[in-house]
């Protein structure tokens, strides 16, 4: 996400008047105080806290989780649970990134321009973002499950019913679909964001030197979109790797363990089989990934930013 | 042609929305014999899961809506302030705060929830409603923080500093003449906030958990509809009912969700 730049510049210093008074840091103490204390006390205690935490056996319940070094992470390097949920996860991450955002970019393109269809395009095509991942997960199941509405139209035409839960790598395509479904809405009004930077000049020069459509799009829009696709990128899969409602709702995790992601894998090991300090090991491990994955995308994209303007 | 696309592409986002508003007003059979048809609509189903023992809706509305309100009070208190310092001060050291609350828009909330447990235990605020929307409140922290400095740069540092010749302390010019004119960064702010603090289902079902028999809205369309997910007349009412007051606030304010959004993007 642009989030890493740097703060937004101060505003320039107006001359003549009184820039700082008596009682001002003060002040300045009190209304940074309450909203620094508590995010330091509930975001940054825990994530140090996850790291402690992860070389422990915490079950969540005793008061002195006793201390066990590196085990957690070793256990991790031998899971053929974890290793399955790992691919999963890369997968959905990878096909639902890529899905997101042909899907996004493509309809940012057909509904860019105002006119009354296309804000309601636009609102029709966003909408399933506002739900909860729980409820799609629900609704979709209701409609694609064994018994479900597109089966039962199926068998009353004389098919054969479709597996789209009760299949490994159907569930899985299922899944990925269902999330891109929900969510590219959002990015096609990032892509629109960014649509309204494409210098409206150039476009028209190109279309008057005879520049067809596609290499309009190829030479001119896609460059100048360079920085929208990161921000797209980056952040479909930053949300895409920790995919988790949609799975308890949509197949919980079945057929047989699997349509489990790693978000699934921590909370279910967390929770259900009380260990927290193994569930710790597994939670550092994705912010890792999804921040490795996150700084290659970012550092790839850049070269290839700089690579277009030279 | 682009025009019939777009119209199909409608139809498919639009069907399933379609399939769960009928269902919700049919039987099991007229369910499963036409699931996309229109026979022997009833509202029978609709009343049970309104009075469903598993799931009481209405009390999911209100707790959910307590907590809705809550996060978005306190987080606007808390943040607001501390962007005006950070987004007005020239010192490095708000400089450096402003990176610390960016650092958390990267912590996936899922990694947090174990440790926090922990932290909540600590101070006695596990499974209460204080420590959650607590919690919740500071996972809205850091890009509220973000957009509102990034709002507060655009305007003029002249106001602040007549407020202050004219006598006002700092906290008096920020609450009586910048706040006010933060509207509309506040109202993005509170509309995002308000979706997901009503769609989480992670923290609510950890921090609150089964055994405090509080159920927001999310907690409780999970507990009645896993256990009876083949009874679709327990499925489609429960969903429409869950999702209907969300839908309805999306429509209205659709504008500012989408200006918002495009806003916190293009910023930086």
């Amino acid at each position: 996400m642009t989030l890493t730049r740097e703060a937004p510049p101060a505003v320039p210093e107006a001359p003549a008047l009184p820039k700082t008074r008596r009682g001002d840091g003060w002040a300045n103490t009190i209304m940074v105080a309450p909203a620094t204390v508590l995010y330091t006390v509930m975001l940054i205690v825990p994530v140090g806290l996850a790291l402690y935490l992860s070389l422990t056996d915490w079950d969540g319940f005793s008061a002195d989780p006793a201390f066990v070094g590196a085990a957690n992470y070793l256990d991790l390097l031998d899971d053929p649970e974890l290793r399955r949920a790992a691919l999963v996860t890369l997968l959905v991450a990878a096909a639902g990134t890529a899905g997101l955002n042909l899907l996004g970019l493509g309809f940012a393109l057909l509904v860019n321009g105002a006119s009354k269809a296309n804000t309601f395009f636009r609102i029709v095509l966003f909408y399933p973002h506002v739900l909860s991942a729980l409820v799609v997960g629900f609704l979709w199941s209701a409609i694609l499950g064994t018994n479900g509405a597109v089966n039962n139209l199926v068998t009353k035409w004389g098919g054969e019913v479709l597996p789209f839960l009760s299949d490994p790598a159907w569930a899985t395509v299922t899944m990925i679909g269902v999330l891109v479904w929900a969510g590219f809405g959002v990015n096609v009004v990032l892509y629109l964001a960014g649509l309204q930077a494409v210098p409206h000049s150039l476009i028209e020069a190109a279309r008057i030197d005879g520049a067809t459509r596609w290499q309009v799009f190829r030479n001119v829009t896609l460059p100048a979109l360079g920085p929208s696709v990161t921000v797209n990128i980056v952040l479909s899969l930053v949300t895409l790797l920790k995919t988790y409602d949609l799975v308890v709702s949509l197949t919980a995790g079945g057929p047989a363990g699997q349509t489990q992601t790693v978000a699934y894998l921590i909370l279910w090991n967390s929770f259900h089989d009380a260990r927290l300090g193994f569930g710790s090991a597994q939670s550092v491990l994705l912010m890792l990934v999804t921040a490795a994955l996150a700084f290659v995308v970012t550092r790839l994209r850049r070269r290839g930013e700089l690579a277009v303007h030279q | 042609m682009r025009k019939t696309f777009l119209w199909a592409t409608v139809a498919f986002m639009l069907i399933p929305l379609y399939v769960l508003t009928v269902n919700a007003f049919k039987g099991q059979q007229d369910i499963l014999a036409d699931p996309f048809g229109l026979g022997g609509l009833t509202l029978e189903p609709l009343g049970r899961a309104l009075t469903n023992p598993q799931f009481n809706v209405v009390k999911g509305y209100a707790v959910t809506l307590l907590f809705v309100v809550a996060v978005n009070v306190l987080s606007v208190v808390l943040a607001a302030p501390a962007a005006y310092v950070i987004a007005r001060s020239p010192k490095r050291r708000f400089r450096v705060l402003m990176l610390f609350f960016l650092a958390g828009t990267f912590i996936p909330g899922q990694v947090l929830v174990i440790p926090v447990v922990y932290v909540l235990k600590t101070l006695g605020l596990m499974g209460t409603i204080r420590g959650f929307v607590l919690f919740e409140t500071v996972l809205t922290l850091p890009f509220s923080i973000f957009l509102y400095a990034g709002y507060i740069a655009t305007i003029p540092a002249v106001l602040d500093q007549a407020a202050a010749v004219d006598g006002a302390s700092r906290l008096r010019t920020f609450w009586q003449i910048v706040f006010p004119l933060m509207r509309p960064a506040v109202a993005t702010m509170v509309i995002l906030n308000t979706f997901s603090v009503w769609n989480d289902f992670v923290n609510p079902q950890i921090i609150l958990g089964p055994g405090s028999g509080l159920y927001t809205v999310t907690t409780g369309v999970y507990a009645a509809v896993s256990q009876y997910s083949t009874d679709y007349t327990v499925v489609f009412p429960t969903l429409l009912l869950a999702i209907a007051p969300l839908l309805v606030f999306f429509v209205f304010m659709q504008r500012h969700i989408i200006s918002g959004l495009t806003a916190g993007a293009t910023k930086g």
